[in-house]
C-alpha cells in the first residue's frame, strides 16, 4: 500500500541550491525511498522561465516518487498544503550593500512568506531556513507566522556540522561515517562554534574522543574552527559559485533526521528555537545539539562547557541579539 | 520406540546445524559487514552534469543505498580549481557511502581500478564550429581515454558514454580498447526514454511510474526515434496500450516524435543551460538498471553495440530496448516492426553510418 504523497515547497527553486536539492527530493534522499512526493517550486517573476525549464527536467527525469510538480511564482499557490517548506529564496547580498541593507531586504520577503506559510502550509508543517541570513530570516519568519509552532521553525547549520566532521575525518584518515557528535553552537556566519568536544571516532576499540585522537588542541582551538567557519569562501574562491551541492545534501540531512529520527547515540546540529539551554538568550534561533525522534527535535542537555567554548558561544550569541535589533530596525 | 531412538541423533544434529546457522546469520548482520567500495570514474566532472551527477553517486542513487562507492573525478587542466572545490564539496556533506575521492588531471590516475566510467567530458560544439571539427576533437579523446581504460580500469569495467556525439564518441573508444568487452560499452539513451514516460505521462495525466516500455531507437541525436508501439500504462484494469489509450496517432507520430527529440533544445532555451539534473538522474538509472537488473516486465533504452538485431547493420552502438540481469543487458528480440517505424529506424542508422565514416576520416 503506497504511502500517501507529502507536498514539499522549495523556494527559490530555479537557483543553485534548488537545482541541487529538487532531484534529491525527487529521489527519496530527504523523507525516505518509500515516500512519495509532490514538489512545489517558488521563486521571482525573472526566474519563472528558468523555473519552468527546471520543472520540465523533473518531468524527464522521469522519477517514479515524484507525484507532482507545481511551478509558480505566486506565493499561495505555492505554499497550499506543504508539510515542508525549505526556504532557500532570498536576497544575496552584492556589491556595495551594506549590512542593514541586505537584512531590510530580507526582512521583508520572510514577513511576507510567514504569513502565505502560515495561512496556507498543512498543520504541522516543518520549516527550513537556508537562505542568509538563515537564523534572523528564521527568527522573522517566526515573528510573523505567530501559529506555527515555533519548535517547527529552524535553520540550516547541519552544513557547517557535516564539514566539521568532514574535516575531523581529514585529519585523522578516517571514514566520515565514523566520526560523530561534532556540535555546530550559534549563528551560521563566521561567529559560529564547531565544537568537538564531545565528539568521537569509532575504532576497532570503541569510539574514542576526537580531541584524544587528534592530539592537537591548539589545531582544534584555531585552524580546524577558521577553516569550518569560512568554508563557504573557500568553495566560492574554488568554484567561482557558492555551494549548492553540499547545501542541498545538508539540507536533506536535516529534514531527513527531524521527521525519521536520529540515530541511536547521535546527534545533529540544527538552528532551533532557543529555550534558554545552555545559558543562551531565550528568543534566538541558535544552532544547538539536537536529537531527534517521532518528528519531533529536542536539545541534548548536560554538556559540559568549558571556559574556552563558554566564550565561543557567548560571542555568537551576541551576534544574532544585534542581528535581531537591526532586523527589527528595518521593520519600523 | 525404537524408531524414536533412531531418529534423535539425526534431530539432534539438524538442530544444532540449524542453531549455529541462526548465531551466524545474527553475528553477521550484527558486525554490519559493509559491501566492498565500488570504484566509480565521472569524467568531465567540474562541470554542470558532473555536479548534478556526483552527490546522486555518493547518495547511493547509482548503486544502491548499502553500496559503498570511491569516486574518481577527471578533468582538464583549466578546471583544475573547479574541480578541486567540488572534491571539497563531497567532503562536506559527510556521504556515509562515499569511502574515496580522487580528483585529478591525469587520466591514468582517474581510470585505475575503475569498475563504472562515466564519459561525461567531451569538446563541445562552438559558435562557428563545423561537424567535422567538434568529431575530429572528441575523437581523439575519445581515442586517449579508451587506451587509459582499456590499460588501468578494471578487467570488466562497465561504460556509459555520455559526451555528444554519444553514440559515435562510444564506437571510437569501443575501437581503441579492444581488450574490453565490447558489451561493457555503451552510450546514453535513458535521458530520451525518460523524456519519452514523461510525454506520456502528461498526455494522459497518468503518473509516470505508471508508463513503461517506451522505445528509443538508434542515435542520441534528433534523427532518434521514440516508439511507443509496444509501450503500456498500467490502470485499474491492468496492462493497456499507450496508442489506444491515447487515441491519437497522428499526434504519436508526429508531435510526441519531435517534442522528445528536441527536448534537449527546448531546455536550454528555458534554462539558458542544458539539461544537467535530468541527464544526471537517467545516466544513474542507465547504471542502476544494467548493474542490479531491469524490473520483470519492464525493458528500458540503451545504446549498445549492434549485433545486427532488427535489421540494423551491426558494428554501430545503436539505442535498443534492453533487458538487464546479473550485470548483463540483452536486447528484447521479437517485438514488431511496422513501416512507419521501420524508415524511421533505418534513418537513424544512416546517420550513424555516416557519423562512424566522418569519425574515421578524422584519424587519417
Amino acid at each position: 500500500m503506497a504511502k500517501e504523497p507529502v507536498r514539499v515547497l522549495v523556494t527559490g527553486a530555479a537557483g543553485q541550491i534548488g537545482y541541487a536539492l529538487v532531484p534529491m527530493i525527487a529521489r527519496g534522499i530527504m523523507l525516505g525511498t518509500d515516500q512519495p512526493v509532490i514538489l512545489h517550486m517558488l521563486d521571482i517573476p525573472p526566474a519563472a522561465e528558468a523555473l519552468n525549464g527546471v520543472k520540465m527536467e523533473l518531468v524527464d527525469a522521469a522519477f517514479p516518487l515524484l507525484k507532482g510538480v507545481v511551478a509558480t511564482t505566486d506565493v499561495v499557490e505555492a505554499c497550499t498544503g506543504v508539510s515542508v517548506a525549505v526556504m532557500v529564496g532570498g536576497f544575496p547580498r552584492k556589491e556595495g550593500m551594506e549590512r542593514k541593507d541586505v537584512m531590510s531586504k530580507n526582512v521583508s520577503i520572510y514577513k511576507s512568506q510567514a504569513a502565505a506559510l502560515e495561512k496556507h502550509a498543512a498543520a504541522n508543517c516543518k520549516v527550513l531556513v537556508v537562505a542568509n541570513p538563515a537564523n534572523t530570516n528564521a527568527l522573522i519568519l517566526k515573528e510573523f507566522a505567530p501559529s506555527i509552532p515555533e519548535k517547527n521553525i529552524t535553520c540550516l547549520t547541519r552544513l557547517d556540522h557535516n564539514r566539521a566532521l568532514g574535516q575531523i575525518s581529514e585529519r585523522l584518515n578516517v571514514q566520515v561515517s565514523d566520526v560523530k557528535n561534532v556540535i555546530i553552537w550559534g549563528n551560521h556566519s563566521s561567529t559560529q562554534y564547531p565544537d568537538v568536544t564531545h565528539a568521537t571516532v569509532k575504532t576497532p576499540a570503541g569510539d574514542k574522543p576526537v580531541r584524544e585522537l587528534v592530539a592537537d588542541d591548539a589545531w582544534l582551538n584555531t585552524e580546524f574552527i577558521t577553516t569550518v567557519q569560512q568554508r563557504g569562501a573557500a568553495i566560492i574562491k574554488a568554484r567561482k559559485f557558492s555551494s549548492a551541492l553540499s547545501a542541498a545534501s545538508s539540507a536533506c540531512d536535516h529534514i531527513r533526521d527531524w521527521v525519521l529520527g536520529t540515530p541511536e547515540g547521535t546527534w545533529v546540529s540544527m538552528g532551533v528555537y532557543s529555550d534558554g539551554s545552555y545559558n543562551v538568550p531565550a528568543g534566538l534561533i541558535y544552532s544547538f545539539p539536537v536529537t531527534s525522534k517521532n518528528g519531533e527535535w529536542s536539545i541534548v542537555q548536560g554538556l559540559s562547557i568549558d571556559e574556552f567554548s563558554r566564550k565561543k558561544l557567548d560571542l555568537t550569541a551576541q551576534e544574532l541579539s544585534e542581528e535581531k535589533e537591526l532586523a527589527y530596525s528595518c521593520l519600523t | 520406540m525404537d524408531y524414536l531412538a533412531l531418529m534423535e541423533k539425526p534431530l539432534v544434529v539438524l538442530g544444532c546445524v540449524y542453531l549455529s546457522w541462526k548465531i551466524i546469520r545474527n553475528i553477521w548482520s550484527f558486525a554490519n559487514i559493509e559491501k566492498e567500495p565500488i570504484t566509480v570514474l565521472v569524467t568531465g566532472a567540474a562541470g554542470q552534469i558532473g555536479y548534478a551527477l556526483v552527490p546522486m553517486i555518493a547518495k547511493g542513487a547509482m548503486l544502491g543505498p548499502d553500496q559503498p562507492v570511491i569516486i574518481h573525478m577527471l578533468d582538464i587542466e583549466p578546471a583544475a580549481e573547479a574541480l578541486n572545490g567540488v572534491k571539497m564539496e563531497l567532503i562536506d556533506a559527510a556521504f556515509p557511502l562515499l569511502k574515496g575521492i580522487v580528483a585529478t588531471t591525469d587520466v591514468v590516475e582517474a581510470c585505475k581500478d575503475v569498475d563504472i566510467a562515466v564519459m561525461v567530458g567531451g569538446f563541445p560544439r562552438k559558435e562557428g564550429m563545423e561537424r567535422k571539427d567538434v568529431m575530429a576533437k572528441n575523437v581523439s579523446i575519445y581515442k586517449v581515454q579508451a587506451s587509459a581504460l582499456e590499460e588501468h580500469a578494471s578487467p570488466d569495467c562497465k561504460v556509459l558514454v555520455i559526451a555528444n556525439p554519444a553514440n559515435t564518441n562510444a564506437l571510437i573508444l569501443k575501437e581503441f580498447a579492444p581488450s574490453i568487452p565490447h558489451k561493457n560499452i555503451t552510450c546514453l539513451t535513458r535521458l530520451d526514454h525518460n523524456r519519452a514516460l514523461g510525454q506520456i505521462s502528461e498526455k494522459l495525466y497518468v503518473h509516470v511510474s505508471d508508463v513503461k516500455n517506451v522505445i528509443i531507437w538508434g542515435n542520441h541525436s534528433s534523427s532518434q526515434y521514440p516508439d511507443v508501439n509496444h509501450a503500456t500504462v498500467s490502470t485499474c484494469n491492468g496492462q493497456k496500450s499507450v496508442r489506444e489509450l491515447v487515441g491519437d496517432d497522428k499526434w504519436l507520430n508526429t508531435e510526441f516524435i519531435t517534442t522528445v527529440q528536441q527536448r534537449g533544445a527546448a531546455i536550454i532555451k528555458a534554462r539558458k543551460l542544458s539539461s544537467a539534473l535530468s541527464a544526471a538522474s537517467s545516466a544513474c538509472d542507465h547504471i542502476r538498471d544494467w548493474v542490479l537488473g531491469t524490473p520483470k516486465g519492464t525493458w528500458v533504452s540503451m545504446g549498445v553495440y549492434s549485433d545486427g538485431s532488427y535489421g540494423i547493420s551491426p558494428g554501430l552502438i545503436y539505442s535498443f530496448p534492453v533487458t538487464c540481469e546479473k550485470g548483463e543487458w540483452s536486447i528484447v528480440q521479437g517485438l514488431k516492426i511496422d513501416e512507419f517505424s521501420r524508415e524511421k529506424m533505418d534513418s537513424t542508422a544512416k546517420e550513424l553510418i555516416e557519423e562512424k565514416s566522418l569519425a574515421y576520416s578524422c584519424l587519417n
